[in-house]
């Protein structure tokens, strides 16, 4: 059902129990520009969900807050239950919370086999004494991670280009890379920002076909920033859509189509229609 | 014949005392992107240290002034160095690794080393200030008691035995899953971070190694001259360890080798031979770095990976087990190969 928050005050509806993850009244504000301005939703385990709005309607800085990259100026995040507002990045990752960049930040001078053994976390040969000691230490590990890394590339068609830098690899291989590499840290949780921006169509299928699969068979649930409806429509089983920084509705994308803030919001920039009708 | 022996053997504890420092600058900004600007001055701690602690008691009324004095044999003061420059590497990412940004590292990195440089300079009870320690004990030659050409040899082989330590250890690191994280640090700190890794522990393991490797080459420096002072370790000096790194290539210890050796000793050298000008006697010098720097420009222009390349990581051959996952690769293989 779709609900929709007539008065935009901050929803208070959320419990941190209702989602993997739930987002709570987040607010955050750079210079005159109020970028979030009590976002709340919940993303449920198992789905996969996206998150739609106009541009600048504050959704890569609301990823920004859930993965600690960014502190919140009010607001809360939960992650499996657990508070995890404005905890430092790492700290969120380890809990099993990754995120993809809405550009493509690989490592540009590591391989791209390398930058997928870099994902696993806690890795024993990145303890220091047993890096410079004790070596064998690490050895059976690192093979079982490079046995992953290279299936993990085969499956997103990456396998032929495992030793080439990644900074020389095309636009939407970088696409792929990012995923796989995500991937290659088991998520919990996979926040993807723009994923299928700027490339083509049959590589949409093809990530939104890596999408279910992953869901399938590691059991990530998602949440993806996305501007294509028609890729939203097909692949995600929940919408929650932003406008000025909040939450406008949430639902499935049928229920969306019915509900006429959202479709002007939607289709004509939204901006000054929301704030009219507040 | 001896006098020959003696010199060739001197530019060869040159070449492993600055190997050495190139090491240490590697780790730090060649595999984990920090810009340290003030390399020399972990040299300097490591030496005044390693001086301090091998050196007697300070004697009244030579109007020499020192800290410590404790007689200790030279392996502890080796320790003592690295261990002291270790710690002031600590404590100067304590303050320039908190922020992510690197101008802000390499600013507080060169206010941290003048700031040394000023008390070291001015405090006359630390190591004699400007004066600087004199008459350091070297290592083994009470012992030997060789001439010293012979025991330039004899240190040779020590710098040569320490020098190649330090490349082993730091290609174990440079291969391990850690020397991978920090490579993935300087590539993209931030991404880093989002997969988990806690950037500034690796990073501060990374400015302390670095640290101590260069306090190593210090040691080293203040035994082969038995003396130490604020002239010998200025900024320039800071300026030729970037050098032989940028121009050998970093990123790969290698490359940190053949700098050392094109800068530190052929460059060097090279210009030490130049008829000297006694009415410009700061023109040698002068011409030395004239030289560096356009070795740098010519580098950074034509060949900014340096002279050796960092090489890719190879992994062993892992088989692909072909089951229901792989079996769509085939397919994919015709779109990825743009
Ligand atoms: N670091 C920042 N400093 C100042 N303003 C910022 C910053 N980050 C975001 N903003 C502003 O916050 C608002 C929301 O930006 P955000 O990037 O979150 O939008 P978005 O929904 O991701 O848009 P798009 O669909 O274009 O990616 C914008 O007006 C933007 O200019
Ligand atoms: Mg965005």
């Amino acid at each position: 059902m779709a609900t929709e928050t007539d008065d935009f005050a901050p929803a208070t509806a959320v419990t941190p129990t209702d989602g993997l993850l739930v987002v709570a009244g987040l607010a955050r504000r750079f210079g005159g520009v109020q970028a979030l301005d009590g976002c709340s939703f919940a993303v449920e385990e198992g789905t996969i969900t996206a998150l739609i709005g106009p541009n600048g309607a504050g959704k890569t800085t609301l990823v920004n807050v859930v993965a600690g990259a960014i502190r919140p100026d009010s607001g809360r995040v939960y992650f499996a239950g657990q508070d995890i507002t404005a905890r430092p990045s790492h700290q969120i990752a380890l809990r099993g919370l990754i995120r993809t960049f809405q550009l493509s930040r690989e490592y540009p001078q590591l391989t791209v086999l390398e930058n997928l053994m870099v994902s696993p976390q806690r890795q024993v040969g990145e303890r220091l004494s047993v890096a410079l000691l004790r070596p064998g230490r690490y050895r059976a590990q690192e093979r079982a991670y490079l046995e992953r890394a290279v299936q993990i590339l085969d499956d997103f068609g990456l396998y032929g280009q495992r030793d080439e830098y990644a900074k020389n690899l095309s636009g939407g291989q970088k696409r792929l890379l990012e995923l796989a590499r995500a991937v290659m840290a088991g998520p919990r949780l996979l926040i993807l920002d723009e994923p299928m921006a700027g490339i083509n169509p049959a590589l949409v299928d093809r990530l939104s076909a890596h999408m279910l699969r992953l869901r399938a068979e590691m059991s990530i649930t998602f949440l993806m920033v996305e501007h294509n409806l028609d890729v939203v429509e097909r692949l995600c089983d929940h919408v929650v859509v932003m406008a000025v920084g909040r939450t406008l509705a949430t639902g499935t994308m049928a229920e969306l189509r019915q509900n006429a803030s959202v479709v002007t919001a939607y289709l004509t920039g939204g901006v000054a229609d929301v704030r009219a009708e507040s | 014949m001896g006098v020959v022996i003696g010199y060739i053997a001197t530019l060869g504890v040159y070449f492993c005392i600055y190997n050495i420092f190139a090491f240490g600058l590697n780790i730090q900004f060649g595999y984990t992107g920090i810009l340290d600007f003030t390399v020399i001055t972990f040299m300097a701690v490591g030496g005044y240290l390693a001086g301090v602690a091998a050196l007697g008691p300070e004697q009244p009324g030579t109007d020499i002034y020192y800290v410590l004095g404790l007689s200790l044999p030279w392996p502890v003061a080796l320790l003592i160095g690295a261990a002291a420059a270790g710690a002031v590497g600590y404590l100067i990412g304590l303050i320039a690794l908190r922020r992510l940004r690197s101008d802000y590292l390499a600013i507080v990195t060169l206010a941290a080393g003048s700031i040394v440089y000023g008390i070291v300079g001015n405090d006359t009870r630390l190591f004699d200030g400007f004066e600087g320690l004199v008459g350091v004990p070297q290592p083994l030659s009470g012992v030997l008691n060789l001439n010293p050409n012979d025991y330039t040899v004899v240190f040779l082989a020590l710098c040569a035995v320490i020098m190649a330590v330090c490349w082993f250890l730091a290609n174990r690191l440079y291969k391990s899953p850690l020397g991978r994280t920090m490579r993935a640090i300087r590539e993209d700190l931030e991404v880093a971070e989002a997969y988990g890794k806690r950037t500034f522990r690796v990073r501060m393991s990374a400015m302390v190694i670095g640290s101590i490797y260069v306090g190593i080459g210090g040691v080293l420096t203040i035994w082969f001259v038995t003396s130490l002072a604020p002239a010998g370790w200025g900024t320039g000096e800071t300026f030729v360890v970037w050098a032989a790194l940028i121009v050998g290539g970093r990123g790969n210890n290698l490359g940190a080798v053949v700098g050392s050796f094109l800068v530190a000793v052929l460059f060097n050298e090279a210009t030490r031979f130049l008829p000297a000008i006694s009415s410009l006697p700061n023109l040698i010098p002068e011409i030395r770095n004239i030289c560096i720097g356009g070795l740098v420009i010519l580098t950074l222009w034509f060949r900014p990976q340096g002279v050796v390349a960092e090489r890719k990581a190879r992994f062993f051959v892992v088989p692909l087990q072909h089951g229901t996952v792989a079996g769509s690769a085939a397919a994919e293989v015709a779109v990825s190969g743009d």
